[in-house]
Formats: C-alpha cells, structure tokens, sequence
C-alpha cells in the first residue's frame, strides 16, 4: 500500500498515462511485462517496406506491419522449457490420479488367428482384479482416416499381428494386472499368414481385412494408385539416359523416447477425461465418442505432455480406448502404460516398401521422364495408409520440372504391425529413390549432379506436373549455399578411395490442403482464441499439440509479435479439448503454417482495439500509430503515444476482458483428378544436404563426417527451433539409412523390439551438422514462414547414399546400408573388376560433357528469371511443361492430347504391369459379374 | 492377493531430503522413486537400461534407475533431476538447456541433466570427446545430440565464470536503476 501510494505521488513520471485530479490514487498500470520501461524498437528488426533496416531480398510481406520488433526471427527458448529441465513436465505416465487402477493388455501370440473364445473366470478371481474388457464391449470400428476405419478397441474375431490386443485388464496394481494378463484364456484357430507384402498382392482364400463391396478381388491390397501426367509417350522416345532401379526400404520405428501411456478417468457427472500423449487429440476425440457410443461433448481429451511423436503418436489407439472402457467398468481411474516392446507392436512407423525407380534424360539434360512403382507394406490396418500411398508417388514431382510423370503405388495389408505416418510421411523413401537416381543420371550425361539440378528447377509461383500450386521456392538457394558452404568443387569425385560427398534433395508439404476430416462445413483448419484481461497478460487458446517441435512457443510468439509484447506476458492453454478451439493436430508439418496464421489474425483483432483506443485517448492519426515493445506511438512522433497497459484498460471499459478468434482454412486450389487433393498444400518447403562420409573398405563401415544442411523454411519465426529440427531430422534420416531396422525373421516375428537391437545413432555416430537457413519468404506463411519439422528429413539419405558412391563406388539398393551390405558391395566391385584388394579399387571419377556448359548456362539463366518472378506482382502462371517447350500460361493437358491425365490403366498396360502396378489386374468386387 | 516378496525398510537421502520407507525387497530403485519418493521427473523410456531416461544419482555416480535394487541403495545419496536447482536458481545446465534447445519433447532430458551435472562437478571444463563420452548411454531422438553439446559448453562457461543463474520468479532487471524493479 505504501509503495502504491508513493508512485502515485511520483505519477508523471511515467509518460503518456492519465493521471485524473481528484480521484482515488490507483495503482498505475505501467507498461507491463517484467521490465517497467518499453525499449526502443530496434529498426534492424523491422523490414525495409516498413522503414526499417531489415533486408527482403525476396520481397515485402502481407505481415510486415504487425511486425513489432519483439520476438519473431530471435533464437527463443521454448515457452514450457523450464518444466522440461525441472522434471515438473508430466507425459503420459506421470499422471496420477488417486484412487487409480494399472491397467494390462492381453496380446495375441499369433499372427493371424481367428479368436474362439476368450475365459476371463480365473483372472476375475484373482484378488485385486476389478474389471476385464474384451472386443465384445465396444464393437465399433475406428480408424485415423474416415475412409478407412478398421481397427477395433479389442480383437472382434480375429487377431491380426503377433501383438494385437485381445482383452484388457485393470487391477489394483502393475504385479496384479500382470498375473491377471497370463489368467485370461484365449483359444484360437490360426490362420495361414501373410509376411512378404508382394503376397499380399494375390488372391488369399481369406484376406485379413474385408472391405465389402469395395474389397479389391480377393487380394490383400489396402489401396492402389495409378497415375499418368504429361508426356508419357514421348517419355522413352527421347531419353538419352536411363536409370532404374529396384529398391528394398526396410521398415522403421519413430523410436521416440516416452512410451505410449494413457489414464482415463469419468467424473462423477459422468464425463470422460482422457490424459494422453497425443499428437491428434481431435481426431482420437472422435473416436471414442464412437466407440464409446457417447456424445463428443462427454468427452474432455487432455493432451499431456508428448515425449516424442514423430508421427507415432497421431493414430487413435486401441489402447486408450481400453483405459477409457476400463475405466468406465470399473468407476475408477485406469493407467495403461507400455514396455517398449509393445511401442513395437503398435508400430505406425515408415512402410517397408519394394520401389522400382526408372528416370530419364533427354539430350538437353531435362528430366524428360520419371517413372515410380511403389508396393508399400501396411501391416495389419489402414492407419494413414490411403494417404501414404498417393505421396510415395506425387511427393517427388517437385522440385524439379519434368516431362512425364507415371506412377502406380499399391499399399497391402500383412500380418505385421500397422505401418503409418512417419516424420517425412510417404515421401521419405521414393525420394531417396529418385535423388539416387539424379546422381546416377548426372554421371551418365556426364554433368556434374547439382549443376543437373539447377538447370531443372520449377520457378516461383508456378504449377507442378501434378497441379500442385508452388508458391516461394527457395531450392536454388538451398543448392547454392551447400554447394559453397562444402567446398563442393574441390571435392566432388576428387577424393581419395573411402572419402566422399553427396547431394539430397527434398520437397515437402507444409500443411496438408484438405482436413483429413474432410468436412463439406467448411470448418476452418485452425482456430485460435484469445482473452486479453486487466493484467495485460494474453491467454491464448488453442489445441495444437506441442509434441517438443515448439508449437506453443511459436503461437505464443506470433501474437507476441503482433501486440508487440515480452513472451512472458503471454499464456498458452493448448491441453485441454474442453478449452481449446478444434485443432487438427500435429501432422503433415501443419502448425506453424496454419496455427500462426490463426494467431496473428486473432492478435490483429485486439491489435485493432489497442489502437483505436490510443486514438481515443491521444487523438493521434490513427494511420500513423504502430506498436512497439508494449508501447503504441505515431511512427514519426514516437514521444505520441501510450504504453500498452493504457490503451487495454481504455479498450476495456465497459466490456472488460477483450477476447478475439481468428482462423485459417486453405485457400482453393489445386486439381480435379482423383486423388488430385494427395499432397496439395497451401506451402511447400525445400532442402538440400550435402553430406561428407568415410567408407572403411574393409569393412563396409561407413561414417558420416559433416552434413551440410540447407533448408527453406520461408522465415524462421525460433532459428533454434529450426536449427533443432535440421539437426534431428539429420539423426534420425542418418538411423534409417545406415542402422535402423525393424527385422522380421523367416516366421515373421519381429527380431528387435528394443532399443538395444533396433540401432538408433549415438552421438559418437553423429556427424557435425551446419545448419543453413534459407528464408523464401511464402506469400501465405506467418510472417513468411513455412514447415521445418519433416522436410529437412528427407535429403540426408540420398546425400549419404550418393557419397558412399563417391567414396567406393558402389550403390546400395537396400535400406539400412549395414557394414555388411555395403562389404558385399565392394567385393562385387573387386569381383567385376578384378581387383584382389579392396584398397586399391579405383575412385569413381567424372568426366564432363559438353552438356556440362549447357546446363551451367540455363541454370543461371533461370536464376534470374525466377528473381523476376518472385519479386513481380504481375507474373504470368507457369505450369510445368513451359521447359518442354509448352506454354507456360495454360495447364498443358488442356491443350496438348499427349498430356492428358491418366489415373486408370489401360489394357496395354496391364499386359505387363510392374509390382505394384498389379493390383490393378483385380477387379474391385462391386464391379464384379454377379454383384452389383 | 499375489504373494508379495517381503518389505523391508529402505532408508536413504532424496535430493537431500531423508526418506526411511519399506519397499519391497525385489524393488527396483526406478519405480521406488517413481511410485513411493513421487520423483515423477525420473522418467521410463524403456526399463532395461539401453535409453538413459532413469538416470539417478547414486552417491554423486550417475546410474540406471532401472536396473538398480532398490536395496543396493540403501543408505545411499541419491539425486533425481528434482534436485538438481537451489530452489527457484536453476543449476547452469537446466538454464542452457532451455536456451540452446538441448530439450525438445524433453523426455530424456532428465536423464541427460543429471549425467551431465556429475560430469561438470567433476570436469567443470570438459572437452568436446569427454562430453560425448559422459553421455554416450543417453538416447535422444529429438535433438541430434548437438544442441545438447552445445548446452554443455555453454554451461561450462558459466560455471568456469562463476556467474550464478538468475531466480526464475524474480522480476528480470531494470533496464532504469533506480525506478523500483530489482
Ligand atoms: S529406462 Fe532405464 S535405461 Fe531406459
Ligand atoms: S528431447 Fe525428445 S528425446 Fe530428447
């Protein structure tokens, strides 16, 4: 009180708030925030459209004048860092609720069995057992993707994969639950297995799952794809160069630390809270408002926090829908939480996958040519199966243009646990296929390989050969700066044998474009709610998912931005379904795109207010107010103005807290075709590694040195969020190329359910990484910004691929490159060659063509038309195809026959189908004779 | 009822704090500290000692939570991540942890703060290969183990400078001495 009363004494010291004579003395406001007094704005952060000094080679932004100068572009610790260091961050495990039951799943043995029975009576003896649950109480299907729901909470007739769930139990504790587990009687009739995905292609005299009429023959095949873009003819007629190649992925797990967890508790007015790591709250709320047969309403998801997801957490899960039954049995709260083994036997990770590659080459170096065969390995369910499929083909149609594009995927089911959503989702493995295959390309034309790419890149603001619409691309940057930043020329097939250096590429989607939920409401795809009260701290709503990516930092640091205050004053309330707006969730590397964009047009809606209430109170322009560091002031008078604080509480009279909403949905785009909405999105993003290796030749041991990681991320809102995503992404690409594994053996019992024999990169296997940051400054994006968290996944196996050849010379066509794969590879080569000792194999070397020069030539000259072209307002369209000759205004298959698009094959083609390609000799049963 | 392996007492120093309990003979210090102490920081990733999560203290060495008996404990010093600020001053290393971006989803950065805290009160200066070296058996599959490193470094300035970290619910200075603030 004391205090109170001295500053109001002192009163005008603190410029700009009102002092009013003769009132009782209260308590100033203050500027707010941590420090008493704003801070200048640093013009080094404002961009020059807006009179600062900050540099925009790529052009001013829709964004710039909510600039502020606080947060945005500023390395930033993440919002709930300190919980994380403290060990006061709670996952999945760490809530404990009292009075609280441990819950156990009882797993199949088998791979494929048909359940008879099930007898529970000698568990439920079992002092301490309260409640068991089997597929009989909660018969609905459930499933990610809407098309394809075919999972249960527990085996309704039959098991699937060694590790589906049978039954669940909950006891008063874990000793108890366990006993309980091996009590329960299962009888089983096995059923013959399917293991090798090119089976699940035939006909099975009982396929696992069955979709009715739309169960393609009798066959296993879960979803097929057939595509045919541009000049599919003209294609082999004018290649020059061919590459091909048959590839073996082997399958692989998110590996993320935190096993799965769940506790479900139903209060006494008979609600459902679910406490779960989750990556995709909406879409599991869904779910168990279906299985559970119970409004959404009843249901409150709380999202915990996520230790690692990966793709991996972003199912609905059978076994939270288990804690959820068992809890409701028992009237008490039900932990379930995983030995690492079963984190196995839920799996969704990357799809084991047989991918034929053929590319070609014309006499001018263009890609005239890529042709894709995809047979991807789903295991038992759909999960995001549907989706996985369309990407392993059009995922690599960017960012090169080409000439024709054929691809067929197929993805089966097999009695393996599910395969899924994996960071770089579907486009990981056919990407490595196809940047292999532009190293192999480039040797034979004799160009040297990121030359070959230069020459080949899709401009700004243009059309892909698949309708995608491309916005800012910033690949040639991404080339460049790797390119220089590696001493690329003194190096590249100048090393000595067991040294070497490659090139990667990568394209990725930066949101998806439709809602998996594709609803015909038109509900937007992210919403953020705000609530500013006298405090001057800003609550913010919303439900996207931190997962550790830094979700809730970077919303909570674009409203900082735009109402211009310190990140303290700032809350984010992202846990609770109950409280937050609908959020799709933590996929396709959607959030910074759209929960930013939603955050800023929240923030402008008070931002509005703020400075109509400066306005009011200093009569100022109100043209000419901007907003600094808690502070708004006209721009040419800085001393005119208000701190934050005032112009809130003036906003506030008579209406008390201010509270706005805002919300992004992708704008319309894309094409018709079928499937034409795979892989559409409103930004894409852009990278390119080069990585440096050690090849022991010897041995096969090979090492990766450095990587020299460049990504375009638009604008890095938190650089050391993005600089963590380059580096993680780089671990976890440098695992699936060299040691990770999920290995089945001959029976089909996965041999390496655990982090000691599933191979994880160390870090004395961890290469130095150089992050380079490539900002293209997406029309669209917050601030500018695109995703960071998935694409920079992908370049770094071609990179380390391509420089195992330039080390050794030989080219792996199987995924993980083991010592003992790589050995193989070399005592071929010596075989082939005649050598006796490895050491004294001969360096792969590369003789340029004269196409070299050519190439180097257009590759500059479009360097500078794509500078024109993402600095002109008025730029003309340009479709993939104006390479080619075609112009560039019109989509080619509109005007050129030989460019029409196919998504059906013909008879010709179905004479001699590759792999995946024959599952299109079945036919879907509604179109049999004798059905429908 | 199962048959339940005897209790015993178990007495020991939890982030200096004494605890004296019965536990299980057979018990395993990671759900003892977990289930009984309430060190809920102390995290299971995988329960048969190939992630590192469970680390602990055990007199000053760093150990497996999880394949430790709780017996073998006995008497013992233990520090769980719960320990290792002075109240609201953060040790140097949860400090740049945060700011380095050492955590990411931040699950097995328990683990990898008290490995690193018995390094550094040991070789408060560490070089790059002996950073490596203490946190060879933690897995990461966030970070990529390099922002890690650099929290390393960078807290090994502090202490070899002999800054002292900042209270976390303190005001931050004032930028104008003199005008209240701190
Ligand atoms: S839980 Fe102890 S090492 Fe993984
Ligand atoms: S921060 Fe996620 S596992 Fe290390």
């Amino acid at each position: 009180m004391a205090e109170e009363e001295e500053d109001s004494v002192s009163g005008d010291e603190i410029i700009g708030y009102r002092q009013q004579p003769g009132k009782l003395p209260f308590s100033r406001p203050g500027s707010g925030g941590k420090n008493r007094f704003s801070e200048a704005t640093d013009p080094e952060k404002i961009p020059i459209s807006q009179g600062g000094s900050l540099e925009q080679p790529w052009g001013p932004h829709r964004h710039d004048e909510l600039v502020s100068g606080q947060i945005i572009g500023k390395p930033t610790a993440l919002v709930d860092s300190s919980w994380k260091v403290t060990g006061r961050a709670h996952y999945g495990d760490d809530v404990r609720l009292p009075g609280e039951l441990i819950g156990r799943i009882v797993r199949s043995p088998h791979h494929y069995a048909r359940v008879l029975s099930i007898d529970c009576s000698k568990a439920l003896e079992l002092p301490g057992v309260v409640a068991i649950a089997t597929g009989e109480d909660a018969k609905n299907r459930f499933g990610v993707l809407p098309v394809t729901k075919d999972e249960h909470a527990m085996a309704v007739e039959k098991v699937r994969h060694a590790g589906d769930l049978v039954a669940c139990v909950a006891a008063i504790d874990e000793a108890t639950a366990r006993e309980a587990e091996r009590l329960i009687e299962v009888e089983y009739e096995i059923l013959e297995p399917i293991h090798d995905m090119r089976k699940g292609l035939d006909d099975s005299e009982e396929p696992i799952h069955d979709r009715g009429d739309y169960h393609i023959g009798e066959s296993n095949i879960q979803k097929r794809v057939f595509q045919e873009f541009g000049d599919i003819a003209g294609m082999s007629q004018k290649s020059i160069a061919s590459h091909k190649k048959s590839w073996l992925f082997a399958g692989v797990n998110h590996g993320f630390t935190e096993p799965h967890a769940v506790v479900a508790n139903w209060d006494p007015s008979g609600r459902l809270t679910l406490y779960t790591p989750q990556q995709v709250p909406h879409y599991l709320h869904r779910a168990l408002a279906d299985v559970l047969e119970i409004p959404m309403h009843q249901i409150n998801v709380h999202r915990t926090f996520v230790g690692g997801g990966f793709g991996g957490k972003s199912d609905p899960f059978p076994h939270e829908m288990c804690a959820a039954i068992l809890a409701r049995k028992s009237g008490r709260p039900v932990r379930i939480t995983f030995d690492r083994e079963e984190v196995y036997w839920v799996n969704r990770g990357r799809h084991p996958s047989r991918i034929e590659m053929n590319l070609h080459a014309d006499k001018e170096g263009r890609i005239c040519g890529i042709e894709t065969d995809a047979l991807i390995d789903g295991g038992a369910f759909a999960s995001f199966g549907h989706v996985t499929t369309y990407y392993n083909g059009v995922l690599h149609t960017a960012p090169y243009e080409i000439g024709a594009f054929h691809y067929t995927g197929a993805r089966v089911w097999t009695n393996k646990p599910a395969s899924g959503a994996m960071r770089g989702h579907g486009a990981v493995n056919s990407r490595c296929a196809v940047e292999v295959g532009l190293d192999d390309l480039a040797e034979e034309l004799g160009v040297d390989p990121i030359t070959l790419r230069l020459a080949n890149l899709l401009p700004p603001h243009s059309a892909t050969i698949t309708g995608f619409r491309v916005t800012s691309i910033g690949m040639r940057d991404c080339l460049e700066r790797v390119k220089e930043e590696s001493g690329w020329d003194k190096k590249f097939r100048k090393l000595p044998l067991g040294k070497g250096i490659g090139i990667g590429c990568g394209f990725f989607i930066s949101g998806s474009g439709l809602p998996i939920h594709w609803d015909p409401n038109k509900f937007p795809h992210a919403t953020v709610h705000l609530k500013v009260d006298m405090d001057g701290g800003v609550t913010i709503h919303t439900g996207a998912a931190d997962i550790g990516q830094g979700s809730d930092t970077v919303v909570a640091q674009s409203v900082a931005e735009v109402l211009g205050l310190p990140l303290d004053m700032i809350r984010v309330k992202s846990r609770e379904s109950d409280t937050s707006p609908v959020d799709l969730g933590s996929y396709s590397s959607r959030v910074t795109f759209m929960n930013a964009n939603a955050a800023i047009s929240a923030a402008m809606k008070i931002r509005d207010e703020l400075i109509d209430a400066t306005v009011e109170i200093t009569g100022a322009e109100r043209k000419g107010l901007v907003i600094g560091d808690r502070r708004i002031f006209l721009k040419s008078d800085p001393a005119v103005g208000v701190s934050y604080l005032e112009a809130l509480h003036k906003a506030q009279e008579d209406r008390g807290a201010l509270v706005s909403s805002g919300a992004y949905r992708t704008p319309p785009m894309g094409r018709t075709h079928k499937g034409a909405a795979a892989g559409l999105a409103p930004a894409y993003s852009f990278s390119a590694y080069v990585a440096e290796v050690t090849v022991d030749v010897e041995t096969g041991q090979t090492k990766v040195d450095k990587v020299w990681a460049a990504h375009d991320c638009g604008k890095a809102l938190n650089p050391l969020a993005v600089k963590g995503q380059i580096i993680g992404s780089c671990h976890m690409g440098m695992g699936q190329v060299l040691s990770e594994e999920m290995r089945y053996g001959r029976n089909g019992n996965l041999m390496n359910p655990d982090l000691l024999d599933y191979k994880i990169p160390s870090v004395h296997e961890m290469p130095e990484v150089v992050p380079i940051i490539v900002e293209s400054n997406d029309p669209e994006g917050p601030f500018g910004a695109k995703e960071a968290g998935e694409g920079p996944l992908l370049p770094i196996l071609p990179a380390v691929c391509n420089a195992v050849y330039d080390a050794v010379g030989v080219r792996t066509s199987e995924l993980p490159m083991t010592p003992e794969k790589v050995f193989k590879m070399i005592e071929k080569r010596c075989r082939n060659e005649g050598v006796s000792d490895p050491t004294e194999l001969e360096c792969p070397s590369l003789q340029y063509s004269e196409l070299q020069k050519t190439l180097e030539e257009r590759g500059e000259k479009h360097k500078s038309r794509d500078k024109e072209r993402r600095l002109d307002e008025d730029r003309g369209d340009y479709y993939n195809g104006a390479l080619f000759g075609l112009d560039p205004s019109t989509p080619p298959d509109e005007v050129d026959p030989r460019w029409e698009v196919r998504v059906t094959p013909d008879e010709v083609y179905l004479a001699s189908p590759r792999l995946a390609g024959s599952a299109w000799k079945h036919t879907e049963r509604r179109h049999m004779e004798g059905t429908k | 009822m199962l048959p339940h392996p005897d209790e015993v007492q178990w007495n020991g120093t939890v982030n200096g704090e004494e605890a004296s309990i019965f536990i299980e003979s057979n018990a395993i210090l990671l759900d003892v500290l977990r289930d009984k102490i309430g060190s809920l920081g102390t995290k299971r990733g995988c329960d048969m000692g190939t992630c590192g999560c469970c680390s602990v203290l055990v007199n000053g060495e760093p150990k497996l939570s999880c394949l430790t008996l709780a017996i073998d404990t006995n008497g013992a010093d233990i520090t769980t991540v719960e320990g290792l600020a002075d109240g609201h001053h953060l040790h140097p290393i949860q400090q740049t942890f945060a700011e380095f971006g050492g955590s990411q989803c931040g699950f097995c950065t328990p683990g990898f703060l008290v490995v690193i805290s018995a390094l550094l009160s040991n070789n408060p200066q560490p070089d790059e290969r002996e950073i490596k070296d203490a946190i060879e058996g933690n897995l990461c599959r966030c970070t990529g183990f390099q922002q890690i490193v650099d929290s390393v470094k960078a807290a090994s300035e502090i202490l070899v400078s002999g800054n002292v970290v900042g209270d976390s619910t303190s005001p931050k200075s004032d930028p104008h001495p003199g005008f209240g603030g701190n």
